[in-house]
């Protein structure tokens, strides 16, 4: 499957299917699961590494989409955003305190202002399917993209280790071997550069089909 | 703390949804959510803002046997229906319907209870006809699901219907080329029950007209033809 596959595209025939099975309709229910469990999976997988566990919080989140299908409301949310939010909410809940330690990647130790340490970053978070690596893959949300982009790395990188993987703060600051405090500013500001910049995307969208 | 407070609902749906907000505060925001509009539209702005993320995520098809273990926990098709609450009895849980759905899942559970075997529903999906706003016409679509005694018929809107205030929604059965007949009113915002419904002998489609207030005057549909959908 392309990862690149439009968001909302997939979502308008999932709305039926959806919708079928809230009404009781098993068949309905089992195409909805073949069209979206190996999405669910892998985003549960980032976030609890345990396949076991993943396969159970998969399981516990299908049953409860299958018993709330019916509360689901085709007009105020797109069903993989519904359904993913439900995958994560459950993977985030499984993690225990006692959590296995991430990964350290080598990370610079030098401090200092987000933007001076754009490269090194960029560097560091460049293997594979790392969290930087999927930031870029979601190119497909093109306003989502450019957003990202308008991002210091280093903000890039905190919220895509805390989303991604789920890190706590605590967690991606030992990851990023930076202060708790730089860590939870910059996830924050980040959210809310993110937030600001969709909105004027929307609008200019808004704007251009007027 | 006065979480109807805008920004304040705002930092914590973004840190929620991010996943960086975690353990009893966590816990103690979920609970909050129910009783909280001003919350839970900023958790779905949030997650409207932030899943689109994950689409760049590869694919991890799940072992065969997560499937077989939620079919097992929901039981086989005629085991579903005793374990679960069938369909009707749960229109009561469907939004801004309570009443309406309550009086008729009590005449529904009476109407249901005497005969033996009960026949699954009939799921239609009416499709816009218009679903690019073609022509000025309304793009509106439904699912309808007609019980298996074909006497309740339930429609929900599929998205967001735009309908101006001196308009409304009528829902309509046909049988090949004869002229529809009217099934009642629906809703646009949510689950409609219409009860009493006489499906035509053979009908083979339903549609979904606009109408002015009250509805069709001449017992046939006079607005525009939303959406359509076969059995």
């Amino acid at each position: 499957m392309p990862a690149a596959t439009n968001w909302t595209e997939r979502s308008r025939e999932l709305a039926r299917l959806l919708a079928r099975a809230g009404l009781g309709d098993r068949a309905a229910f089992a195409t909805l699961y073949e069209r979206t469990s190996a999405h669910l999976f892998a985003v549960i997988l980032r976030i609890q590494k345990d396949r076991a566990q993943a396969e159970d919080i998969l399981q516990e989140v299908y049953v409860n989409v299958w018993r709330s299908a019916q509360s689901f409301d085709a007009a105020q949310s797109q069903p993989l955003t519904w359904l993913t939010s439900i995958a994560r909410n459950r993977a985030i809940d499984s993690l225990r305190r006692a959590q296995a330690q991430p990964q350290i990647q080598a990370a610079p130790t030098s401090g200092g202002d987000d933007e001076q340490d754009a490269d090194v970053y960029e560097q560091v978070a460049d293997d594979g399917d790392g969290p930087m690596e999927l930031l870029s893959r979601a190119a497909d949300a093109r306003a989502l993209a450019r957003c990202m982009q308008d991002l210091s790395a280093a903000q890039r990188q905190s919220v895509a280790l805390a989303f991604f993987d789920g890190l706590s703060h605590a967690e991606v600051a030992e990851q990023m071997r930076q202060p708790l405090g730089t860590v939870k500013s910059w996830v924050r500001r980040a959210l809310l550069a993110l937030k600001g910049c969709l909105e004027a995307a929307v609008q200019r969208d808004a704007q251009g089909s007027a | 703390m006065d979480y109807s407070r805008p920004d304040l609902a705002d930092r914590l749906a973004a840190a929620y949804v991010a996943g960086t907000l975690r353990g009893p505060a966590r816990r103690r925001f979920e609970n909050l959510l129910p009783a909280h509009p001003t919350l839970r539209a900023a958790v779905r702005a949030w997650q409207d803002r932030l899943m689109p993320l994950t689409a760049g995520v590869t694919p991890v098809p799940p072992p065969p046997q997560v499937w077989q273990r939620i079919e097992a926990r929901l039981g086989g098709a005629t085991a579903a229906a005793a374990q679960r609450l069938p369909w009707w009895a749960r229109l009561a849980f469907w939004r801004g319907f309570a009443a309406l759905a309550s009086v008729a899942t009590v005449s529904l559970a009476l109407l249901l209870a005497t005969p033996g075997p009960v026949q699954p529903p009939i799921v239609v999906v009416l499709n816009a006809t218009a679903p690019g706003g073609e022509g000025g016409v309304i793009p509106a679509s439904f699912v309808a699901s007609i019980s298996g005694d074909g006497r309740a018929v339930v429609t929900k809107p599929l998205m967001n219907v735009a309908l101006g205030q001196d308009r409304v929604l009528e829902l309509w059965a046909a049988a090949g080329r004869n002229p529809p007949r009217s099934l009642g009113l629906i809703s646009a915002q949510g689950a409609t029950v219409v009860r009493r419904a006489q499906l035509p002998a053979g009908t083979d489609h339903l549609a979904v007209s606009l109408e002015p207030p009250g509805g069709s005057p001449t017992g046939a549909p006079t607005g525009p033809v939303l959406a359509v959908g076969s059995l």
